[in-house]
């Protein structure tokens, strides 16, 4: 009897701690602003942590069909010019929090913010 | 001494399996993501389940395109156009039969014939222009989905008539996709075709997914609408338009005038079970405008509607009640409901 109770405590012990340890695993790991990733044609080309940025970041990004400016602050990132015929990247404006990523189609370029705390799981429009 | 090791082991394999659960999160199936461009679009996939089904959602994608673009002279529907018309199979055939279902539904308010006005205005290249009244007339003669013949499965077209499925395209799409999830035993996944977006299941914790609807006047959310098991569609003149001495002419061209439509409407969102419902649905109500939306939701089964007019006005059928929220400036925004009744 004494045996039982010591492992039925050890296995609620176990799961507190499982418990316990799953919330600090899924816990949102940076604070407000998150990273942005670029990505050009599905590669990984730059990683800017938002949340780290206190002034302007401004850079340039080089593909096949053209090239982006990109402007990052702290907590929100847009394409500030880009030589694509369309300019949907540039009129799409500042993404701050949402889960729906800027695109340049023409250029393949991909702006996603990751850990951004958006309310939506994704987006339409 | 002996006994308790021996004992203890199944219950502390019991434990720590549960530890593992706990730490792999709320599903035991992993996400699996792709992006890809395609369809002119970007696109993004998620599904929490083997890899293998994101890889064989990006195939059909790809086959898709291959079978629908208007573009791509190899494809089925350019194939047609080409030759007047010819034999169909499989998934154009029944595209296809789907496609000039929901044009009669609409009574042409969706027209998969309206290429040529299409063309004309740019929106294919991005040569933008305004056509003359008699170039559209002229146009005009050359479309009308019912002139198009689908009998057992051969297609005719008159004269100068062409095919576009761009309207129907990607919600079929993510119908093909979610059917491939549920029969591999998804039980959550998210699919993005460039905005229209269709959920497989519920979320891996077992809660709805929140969709959020962009506002047409703005870069922000105007609400959100939480779905399972469902497709959601957002059609606006706001999405692509040229301007030319001061007026704005939207890529949604009404086939009855062969103009972009000016129904007063800024943006529509359709969701239901059926993707290519939604989106085909989506742009038809664009054109129809409010009244006509109205008719459309009263007369027909299916599908729920959230409608943003010119003047910021916003509503929602009745099905929404209770689903739709709004966000942002909208949620000082009365929101007027749309009854059968």
């Amino acid at each position: 009897m004494a045996k039982t109770r010591t492992w039925v405590i050890l296995i609620v012990v176990i799961l507190l701690l499982s418990g316990a340890a799953s919330v600090f695993l899924y816990a949102p790991r940076s604070p407000a602003g998150g990273v942005a990733r670029i990505y050009v044609d599905g590669e990984l080309v730059r990683s800017v942590d938002l949340s780290a940025l206190s002034g302007e970041e401004r850079f340039t990004v080089e593909t096949e069909g053209g090239v982006n400016v990109i402007l990052a602050e702290a907590g929100r990132i847009r394409v500030e010019s880009a030589d694509c015929p369309d300019q949907v990247c540039v009129r799409r404006g500042w993404l701050s929090s949402s889960p729906a990523p800027i695109v340049c189609l023409p250029h393949r370029l991909v702006i996603r913010l990751d850990g951004g705390g958006a309310a939506v799981d994704t987006e339409v429009g | 001494m002996r006994r308790g090791p021996r004992r203890a082991f199944p219950a502390l394999s019991l434990a720590l399996s549960l530890l593992l659960t706990a730490l792999s999160g709320c599903s035991a199936a992993p996400a699996q993501t792709a992006t890809i461009f395609a369809m002119d679009t970007v696109m993004e996939l998620t599904a929490y389940g083997e890899r293998r089904c994101v890889d064989e959602a990006v195939s059909a994608v790809y086959e898709a395109e291959d079978r629908f673009s208007v573009t791509d002279p190899d494809s089925d529907v350019a194939r047609l156009n080409a030759s007047g018309g010819g034999a169909v199979s499989g998934d154009t055939q029944a595209l296809l039969e789907r496609a000039l279902e929901l044009c009669a539904l609409t009574d042409g308010a969706l027209d998969i014939t309206v290429y040529p006005l299409v063309r004309a205005w740019g929106f294919t290249t991005g040569q933008y222009r305004v056509p003359g009244g008699g170039e559209l007339a002229g146009l005009l003669e050359k479309t009308g989905y019912d002139r198009v013949r689908l009998e057992d499965g051969t297609v005719s077209l008159p004269e100068g008539s062409l095919l576009d499925l761009g309207a129907v395209a990607k919600g079929w799409t993510a119908d093909c996709i979610a059917g491939i999830w549920r029969e591999a035993g998804v039980k959550s996944g998210l699919i993005n075709l460039g905005g229209n977006v269709m959920t497989v299941g519920a979320k891996p914790d077992g809660s709805d997914w929140t969709v959020g609807i962009r506002d047409p006047f703005s870069q922000e959310l105007m609400g959100a609408v939480r779905v399972r098991d469902a497709a959601v569609v957002t059609s606006g003149g706001y999405q692509r338009y040229f301007e030319e001495d001061g007026v704005r002419y939207c890529h949604i061209i009404d086939p009855k005038t062969g103009r972009p439509a000016d129904s007063g409407l800024a943006s529509v969102t359709v969701t239901g079970a059926e993707g290519v419902l939604c989106d085909g649905l989506s742009t038809a109500v664009y054109v129809l405008g409010l009244e006509g939306a109205k008719a459309l939701w009263r007369e027909n089964g299916g599908f729920e509607l959230v409608l943003v007019t010119e003047e910021r006005k916003v509503y929602i059928t009745e099905g929404l009640e209770g689903v739709f929220t709004p966000e942002g400036s909208y949620q000082s925004t009365e929101i007027k409901v749309i009854r059968r009744g």
